[in-house]
């Protein structure tokens, strides 16, 4: 056998996931790099998502890993949706992506109105590290004034509707929703619709809020740090990103699964929020 | 909050550049339309090989934000 004359003995060599070593190859193509940890939770995390019957639901995951808008820029599912950062007002570093609160922010060229399969079944999602009491700012998300008003915003706390809240418009058409928000904005966010009209608000793996909502996608590409209104950005957020995801909806099993791998590679990288 | 305060003329002319193929340069208006531009030091060297650095040679100035969309969008 040829390996074997070779030395390589057939129990040595690892199988790599196709896909993480897709997303690794651009990684390196865009001029990034990844800490050897960073390949190992990239890669289990791949693993943890194919597992639980997550990864053909998600279709922009964003890790924030590499330390650089080139790395940070990456989706992990595939080569649609890379991200593109404003020069300025980020900060770069193994813990994520931070924005200055001001200017800064990611086009993901992600627009819910071609790239969403269903206005019933969605999800968002944001890892946040930062704990910030003002609630005037948007995590991710897109407006669009001009045709009735769809929206989806993911907001750990907002004041749009004049007191603060978690925010549940979620590829909808506006509306004053959501429930009391986490004293502290530190955790996991993940805000999915898996039938008409019903949007459920997971916080560091418990259910926060649920909504009922009128199913729309707005042809606004979604922007994370800040809110995509009209195609002008707002209501930046200066919470730091350690991961981001958009996808089709995910039900509560499978919330509760994803939070699971989410939180197991945040560990990996030492940089996980305690629920 | 100080930043660098931009003409309109510009602002025009970088709002959007791309000064490698993942960042793109971003001015907003502060409380009287006025652009800003906020870089710091770290900044610079994203810049130093494009023909912008003199953005962060502009004069700088207090910036007071517009007023948060919140609570009373129309939309």
């Amino acid at each position: 056998m040829i390996l074997a004359s070779h030395g390589l003995i057939g129990s040595s060599i690892v199988q790599i996931d196709a896909d993480w070593l897709a997303y690794y190859n651009r990684v390196i193509a865009a001029g990034g790099t990844l800490t050897t940890t960073e390949q190992n939770a990239t890669k289990q995390l791949v693993a943890d998502l194919k597992a639980n019957s997550l990864w053909t639901p998600m279709k922009a995951i964003y890790p924030m890993v590499g330390a650089s808008a080139a790395a940070c820029a990456q989706n992990l599912k595939s080569s649609s949706f890379t991200g593109t950062f404003t020069a300025t007002g980020w900060t770069f570093a193994s813990t994520g992506a931070t924005p200055n609160g001001t200017s800064a922010y990611m086009q993901t060229n992600f627009i819910p109105s071609v790239d969403i399969a269903s206005a019933s079944s969605n999800h968002i999602s944001f890892y946040s590290r930062t704990n910030q009491s003002v609630a005037t700012n948007c995590e991710m998300g897109a407006f669009d004034t001009s045709t009735g008003t769809p929206i989806v915003m993911l907001a750990i706390k907002s004041n749009s509707s004049g007191s603060d809240r978690y925010e549940l418009r979620h590829f909808c058409l506006n509306g004053n929703i959501g429930p009391t928000p986490p004293l502290d904005t530190r955790g996991f966010a993940c805000n999915t619709k898996i039938s008409s009209g019903a949007v459920k608000g997971f916080w560091n793996n418990s259910l926060i809020g649920s909504a009922i909502v009128v199913d729309a996608l707005t042809n606004k590409e979604i922007y994370i740090g800040g809110r995509n209104s009209n195609g002008t950005a707002n209501t930046f957020s200066p919470k730091q990103c350690a991961f981001a995801s958009i996808g089709d909806g995910l039900t509560d099993t499978q919330a509760s699964n994803f939070y699971t791998a989410v939180q197991a590679f945040q560990t990996t990288l030492n940089r996980q929020i305690a629920p | 909050m100080l930043g660098y305060i931009l003409t309109n003329q510009q602002a025009n002319e970088v709002q959007g550049v791309f000064i490698n193929p993942y960042c793109f340069i971003n001015c907003v208006q502060d409380i009287n339309d006025v652009w800003f531009f906020f870089g710091n030091e770290q900044d610079k060297e994203t810049f130093k090989d494009s023909e912008y650095m003199w953005l962060f040679d502009l004069p700088q100035g207090e910036y007071i934000p517009k007023p948060s969309p919140f609570p009373y969008e129309t939309n």
